[in-house]
């Protein structure tokens, strides 16, 4: 018997076993909805960028295929459209900024957190929550209101006041590119500061306190145990958030959707790849499904090399029982 | 000794030193939601950081729950609508979320069976999968079982609470097998043993033990239906907070005080929820979260 079939028959041996389990009756909802809002609509966008699908004309363009049509015209696109190639530079440096702002900030913010007395601590740890759980809409809002290009804007109201500028500047259409990277980098990096955050803080929370006492004892700082004691014994962490977020990143739109829309930020330079697909797909005017499910085919290529090596890295076992702390 | 963190020898200085610095790194956060929320009390934005633009008044709170959204002008909004339609979407995800996070933690956490750990790996994959890349094959789905007219809005909505609880299905597994680890195994032995059904244990025995994590659940499903923009602004009929502030906030007719007031309102569930259960938001977000 060839090896193949033996393990087709090994795989279907082990599906029946679990259709006919008690555990597949607690599981069928969620496999059931995990089959309709993940596997189907997967594999619909991989059909979708062989069609010329635009205005969501289902009816008339659905059945048409084009071949890869859809990825010639992205990747000439990327190549001669100056807005894409933005918006593909874009994606490198948010991601990169971003990622050093949520690691070093989470990192920062977990070890000065361990120095000060626990109350203060917790409240400082909340606030820095209060992002990732503020509706969407709303946090849009106040970053819109902080970098406004008029006169009510907080930035600028602050540096009228500081007697640097004689008018509103307007950052994220004004100063291109810097200006509006410099916001999309902000408003992104708050939210994920938290992530690291909380890995951080769970894990120094597990680190055997005798080490400190013994440092102390002998006389340590807090800069001596941050660098001596802390960071090395956050090696590993500190690698499992970098590429977790790496990943998160890399997908992130939702937090970036409004301040594009609302003209805070430059289009070219506050997209980026997650985003243009969006907007590609449904924003007026543009609904051009086959182009966006073939540059989203790309991204999620792109993006399954880098959550497989982040498996490889981690060793699966390890993020099947993460290495934190039961909080 | 409770709580032993750092040891006693720390110097008052030098942590009030370290508090200091950060709470000058939060002060660009701290300003900014403050402001929003002043500024819904004032007659025109105090976003500027100019007292002199401060005129305490509550005429934009009145204008907004009238449903006004202009200072003069005739256009009125239904604004309990738009609160009733977020509150439904965010009910809706919750309830959905925690029935199948508490169905399928169980699972996870108690049952050894065939494919379980493709399964965990499975859910591991599909929360970092792509959104973007997603709701384009969603909303394919979406528009292929369109219904007649007259349905399209109980539709949309039944969509995007189920596709949006979908999304969290993952992260509600995860914290719910969380909680059911914590149970110790004779409990649920000796209920087997006494002839209960695997789902009698699952619902007369554990869930009553775990109410903390449900209620986890159920806040964490809450507070995703509510604040999310995306689905409900791609899905949904009707509006929701979220849509409204998209379309009122940069509309040249908006009088802005009244957006910022909008938003407030919006915030409230979260922070009332930040006050009354702090220690279970940190639960939820230790257990998992995405960056």
């Amino acid at each position: 018997m060839p090896k193949s079939s033996v393990f087709s028959s090994k795989a279907l041996h082990g599906f029946k076993q679990f259709v006919r389990s008690e555990a597949s009756r607690f599981l069928a909802l969620a496999l059931f909805l995990v089959a309709v809002f993940y596997i189907i609509p997967i594999c619909i966008s991989v059909y979708m960028s062989f069609t010329p699908l635009r205005n969501w004309n289902i009816d008339r363009y659905a059945g048409i295929f084009v071949g890869l049509e859809n990825y010639y015209r992205f990747f000439y696109l990327l190549a001669n459209d100056p807005s894409v190639k933005s918006v593909f530079l874009t994606t490198a440096v948010f991601v990169a900024l971003t990622l050093a702002v949520n690691v070093l900030g989470g990192l920062s913010l977990a070890i000065a957190t361990f120095f000060v007395n626990e109350r203060a601590a917790g409240g400082l740890q909340l606030l820095w929550l209060l992002p990732r759980m503020t509706p969407i809409a709303v946090y849009s809002l106040i970053w819109y209101y902080f970098f406004h290009p008029s006169s009510i804007g907080t930035i600028n109201g602050i540096l009228y006041k500081l007697g640097l500028i004689s008018k509103p500047i307007d950052i994220g259409q004004g100063i291109i590119p810097w200006g509006a990277w410099a916001i999309i980098v902000f408003v992104n990096g708050l939210v994920g500061v938290s992530y690291g955050m909380i890995v951080f803080t769970s894990a120094i929370n597990n680190i055997p306190k005798e080490l400190v006492i013994a440092a102390r004892v002998d006389g340590a700082s807090n800069w001596d145990i941050t660098r001596k004691i802390l960071v090395p014994m956050l090696r590993w962490h500190i690698l499992y958030v970098t590429t977790w977020q790496l990943l998160s990143l890399l997908t992130t739109y939702d937090h970036l959707f409004l301040l594009v829309k609302w003209g805070l930020v430059n289009r070219d330079y506050g997209t980026t790849w997650s985003l243009y697909i969006y907007n590609t797909a449904f924003l007026t005017g543009l609904q051009d499904q086959g182009l966006a499910a073939a540059a989203g085919v790309i991204l999620v290529i792109v993006s399954s090399i880098l959550g497989f090596i982040t498996l490889k890295l981690m060793g699966f076992d390890k993020l099947i029982k993460p290495p934190r702390g039961d909080l | 000794m409770p709580g032993m963190r750092d040891v006693e020898v720390r110097s008052r200085a030098s942590e009030a030193l370290i508090l200091l610095v950060i709470l000058a790194v939060s002060l660009p956060l701290i300003t900014g939601y403050s402001l929003l929320i002043l500024s819904g009390f004032s007659k025109s934005m105090v976003t500027n950081l100019d007292p002199s633009s401060f005129y305490p008044t509550l005429m934009n709170w009145i204008l907004l729950l009238q449903g006004r959204t202009a200072q003069f002008a005739g256009i009125r909004v239904n604004i309990w609508g738009i609160v009733a339609n977020t509150l439904v979407v965010a009910l809706g995800v919750s309830a959905l979320v925690t029935l199948v996070g508490s169905l399928t933690g169980y699972a996870v956490s108690r049952m050894n069976f065939a494919g379980r750990k493709h399964i965990m790996m499975l859910l591991i994959l599909l929360h970092a999968f792509p959104g973007s890349v997603l709701v384009v094959g969603v909303a394919f789905i979406y528009r292929m079982f369109m219904p007649p007219l007259e349905y399209i809005r109980f539709y949309s909505f039944f969509y995007v609470i189920v596709a949006r609880a979908a999304i969290e299905i993952p992260m509600a597994t995860w914290l719910m097998k969380g909680f059911f680890d914590m149970i110790p195994w004779e409990i649920e032995w000796s209920a087997i043993v006494d002839g209960a059904s695997r789902f009698r244990v699952w619902w007369n025995v554990l869930l009553p033990m775990i109410k903390p994590g449900v209620a986890a659940v159920m806040l964490f499903g809450f507070l995703a239906g509510w604040m999310d923009l995306i689905y409900v602004r791609t899905f949904l009929v009707d509006r929701t907070l979220a849509t409204f502030i998209e379309a009122n906030a940069e509309a040249e007719y908006a009088y802005l005080p009244l957006v910022a007031v909008a938003g407030t309102l919006y915030l409230l569930p979260t922070i009332i929820f930040f006050i009354a259960a702090q220690r279970l938001i940190f639960t939820i977000s230790v257990s998992g979260i995405k960056g």
